[in-house]
C-alpha cells in the first residue's frame, strides 16, 4: 500500500520531468511565431490554473476573482519599472508577496462567508480593484502602461526580438507550480486543505485550524498567479486594466482546472492544454466577424463536461488512488 | 487524582430555551462513562460543549487540569480530546487511510511518520482491508468506524462517542462494543452518549442520567437502570411506581 503511494508520487514526478523536456524541445520543431504564441499562452495559463487550484480545488474556497492578483502582479512590476527603474525580477517578488498580503487582508474579511457568498466577494472585490485602477491616474489610470523598451536583455527580462525567451520562463513558471502543488499534496498543508474543503467541522475536531488552512492556501495560490501577472506584462510589454485585471481572467484561470478536474494534480495541465489552443484557433478562425464564437465553444464544452465527466478530465485516467480527486 | 473532564455549573441557553441547566459532571482517567437520557435531555449540548463546538452560557470546563471552557475545538484536539459526530462527517472525497491521516497530523508533520500512524489505527479498528476505498463508499457500520478511527488518530486522552452504536445490527453494535473495551485498555477515557440502554449498560463503569437539561441520576449502571427516577423520566410515572 505504501509503496503502491511512493511510486505513484514518483511516477507524476517522472512524468511531469518528461514532459517538461518535451516541452522544452518544441521551439526546435515549432518556428512559426503564431503557434509559438499559443504554446506560451498555454504554459501560462497552466501554471495560473494550477495556482488557482490550490485555493479553490484543493481547499474548496471558490475564488472567480483571482484577475484581482494577476492585475497586480502586472501592475507591480510595470510600475516599479517604469517609476522607480526596478528590474522586473524584482518586481515580480514585489507583486507576489503583495498579492499574497492582500489575499490574506482579503480572507480575513471573507473567509466567514461559505459558498456562494464567497464567490460573489471574490468577484466583487476584482472589480472594485479593476474600478480604481480605471481612476488612477499615477497608475496610468484607463490608457494604461506602455513599459519603455531597454533592449533585449535577461536583466531587464525584455527580448523584442524573439519569443523564446518567454516561452522558457513560462515553462518555468508552469513547472514551478506543478512542483509546489505536488510537493504540498503529499504535506500537512495538503491534507487539511482536503479536509476543509470536505468538511470543515469535522476538520476542526481533528485539530485543523480551519482559517489559517485557508489563509495558507490563500497566500500561495495569490504569490504564484501575481508572478504569472507579472511575466505577462513582460510578455505584453503593454498593460491596462482591462487587459490584466478583467474578468476574463479570472474565468480562465479556473476554467482548465474545472475541465482537467478541480482540486487535482494533473487537472489544471491537461486542461488548459486543450482549451487555450482551443480558445486561440477558434478565435482567429472563426472569431473574428461575430466575437464570441470561442465562448460559446467554452460553455459547450463545460457544460459536456459537467454532463459527462463530472469528476474532470482526469479521471478518464486509471484511478489515482490515495491521492486527491 | 484530579478528574480527567470536568464541568462545572454549565449552562447552555437558546433563547429562552434551556439545554443544561447547572450540570456538572466528572469523568474519571480510564473510565468508561455513558450519557444517557431520553431524546431533548441535553446530551448533545453537553456533547458539543465539551468538543469546543460552542462555549456554555455560563460555567466552565476543565480538562486534564486546565480550563477549556472558550478553548476552540482544534486546540482541544491538540491537548486530547477526540470526538465522533452522531451525524457521520467523513472527508468524502478523500480514501480511508487519507481520512485517518488528517488526524494524524495533529501529532506530527513528517507524512511517512502519520502514514505509519494511520495504517497502525486502521489496523486497530478493523479498517485495514479499506484503506484505499473513498470515504464515500464504505458502508454506514464502517463510516461509524471511520469517525472512530480518525479520532483515535489523534492521539486522545478523552475519546468523545456520539451513538456510534446506534441504528446498527445487533452484530455490528457487537463488534462496536468490542472495540470501546479496546480503546479503553490502550489507556484511553471514553465519554459516549447513547439512548439504546441495552447495549450501553453492560459496557460502561458509569452512567450520568440526563433529563429535561439536569442531572437526575449518576452510578452503576446496574443501580441506575432500576432508579425509579430513571425509569419515569423514561417511561413515564406510571411505570416508575412498579419498580
Amino acid at each position: 500500500m505504501d509503496k503502491n503511494f511512493a511510486t505513484r508520487r514518483r511516477r507524476d514526478l517522472f512524468v511531469a520531468a518528461a514532459l517538461a523536456v518535451i516541452a522544452a524541445l518544441a521551439p526546435l520543431f515549432v518556428k512559426d511565431v503564431y503557434v509559438q504564441n499559443i504554446l506560451i499562452l498555454t504554459l501560462m495559463y497552466a501554471a495560473l490554473s494550477q495556482s488557482w487550484n490550490i485555493l479553490s480545488g484543493y481547499c474548496g474556497q471558490i475564488s472567480l476573482g483571482h484577475a484581482l492578483y494577476f492585475g497586480l502582479g502586472a501592475y507591480t512590476t510595470a510600475l516599479l519599472f517604469m517609476k522607480f527603474g526596478v528590474l522586473p525580477w524584482f518586481g515580480m517578488l514585489a507583486g507576489g508577496l503583495l498579492s499574497a498580503l492582500i489575499a490574506m487582508g482579503l480572507g480575513y474579511l471573507c473567509f466567514r462567508l461559505r459558498g456562494h457568498y464567497f464567490v460573489i466577494a471574490t468577484i466583487v472585490i476584482a472589480e472594485i480593484t479593476l474600478l480604481l485602477f480605471h481612476n488612477w491616474d499615477w497608475a496610468g489610470a484607463a490608457l494604461g502602461i506602455d513599459i519603455p523598451v531597454r533592449g533585449d536583455s535577461w536583466l531587464k527580462f525584455q527580448f523584442t526580438r524573439s519569443k523564446l525567451p518567454y516561452f522558457y520562463f513560462a515553462l518555468v513558471l508552469a513547472c514551478v507550480a506543478w512542483f509546489v502543488t505536488w510537493w504540498l499534496e503529499d504535506s500537512k498543508w495538503g491534507f487539511w486543505w482536503r479536509a476543509v474543503k470536505d468538511n470543515p467541522e469535522a476538520a476542526e475536531s481533528l485539530g485543523v485550524v480551519v482559517f489559517n488552512s485557508k489563509m495558507g492556501a490563500a497566500a500561495v495560490s495569490a504569490f504564484l498567479v501575481a508572478v504569472g501577472g507579472s511575466f505577462y506584462a513582460q510578455f505584453v510589454s503593454y498593460i491596462d486594466p482591462e487587459s490584466v485585471m478583467g474578468f476574463q481572467f479570472s474565468l480562465l484561470m479556473a476554467l482548465p482546472a474545472v475541465l482537467g478536474g478541480i482540486g487535482t494534480l494533473w487537472g489544471p495541465v491537461l486542461g488548459a492544454a486543450i482549451l487555450i489552443p482551443l480558445t486561440e484557433l477558434t478565435r482567429s478562425f472563426i472569431g473574428g466577424s461575430g466575437r464570441g464564437v470561442d465562448l460559446i465553444v467554452y460553455g459547450t464544452l463545460i457544460i459536456l463536461i459537467s454532463l459527462a465527466l463530472p469528476r474532470g478530465l482526469v479521471s478518464l485516467f486509471p484511478s489515482r488512488k490515495g491521492a486527491a480527486r | 487524582m484530579t478528574a480527567l473532564l470536568e464541568t462545572r455549573g454549565v449552562w447552555q441557553r437558546f433563547g429562552g430555551l434551556v439545554a443544561n441547566s447547572d450540570v456538572s459532571i466528572s469523568v474519571g482517567r480510564g473510565e468508561i462513562v455513558g450519557l444517557i437520557g431520553p431524546n431533548g435531555a441535553g446530551k448533545s449540548t453537553l456533547f458539543n460543549l465539551i468538543a469546543g463546538v460552542l462555549p456554555p452560557t455560563q460555567g466552565t470546563i476543565w480538562f486534564d487540569g486546565v480550563d477549556v471552557t472558550r478553548m476552540p475545538a482544534a486546540e482541544r484536539c491538540v491537548r486530547g480530546v477526540g470526538r465522533t459526530f452522531q451525524v457521520v462527517k467523513s472527508f468524502e472525497t478523500m480514501t480511508v487511510i487519507d481520512n485517518v491521516i488528517v488526524g494524524a497530523l495533529v501529532r506530527t508533520t513528517v507524512m511517512r511518520e502519520a502514514r505509519r500512524k494511520a495504517h497502525e489505527v486502521l489496523e486497530f479498528t478493523g479498517l485495514a482491508g479499506r484503506a484505499d476505498v473513498l470515504a464515500s463508499d464504505l458502508v454506514p457500520a464502517e463510516k461509524r468506524r471511520l469517525e472512530v478511527a480518525r479520532a483515535l488518530a489523534t492521539e486522545p486522552k478523552l475519546l468523545l462517542l456520539d451513538e456510534v452504536l446506534t441504528g446498527l445490527t445487533p452484530t455490528e453494535a457487537q463488534t462496536g462494543v468490542d472495540l470501546v473495551r479496546k480503546v479503553r485498555e490502550t489507556g484511553v477515557t471514553v465519554l459516549m452518549v447513547e439512548h439504546v440502554m441495552e447495549i450501553v449498560m453492560p459496557l460502561v463503569d458509569r452512567a450520568i442520567v440526563l433529563d429535561l437539561g439536569k442531572v437526575l441520576v449518576e452510578g452503576k449502571p446496574t443501580d441506575v437502570v432500576r432508579d425509579p427516577k430513571v425509569i419515569s423520566a423514561y417511561l413515564g410515572d406510571r411505570h416508575a411506581q412498579g419498580a
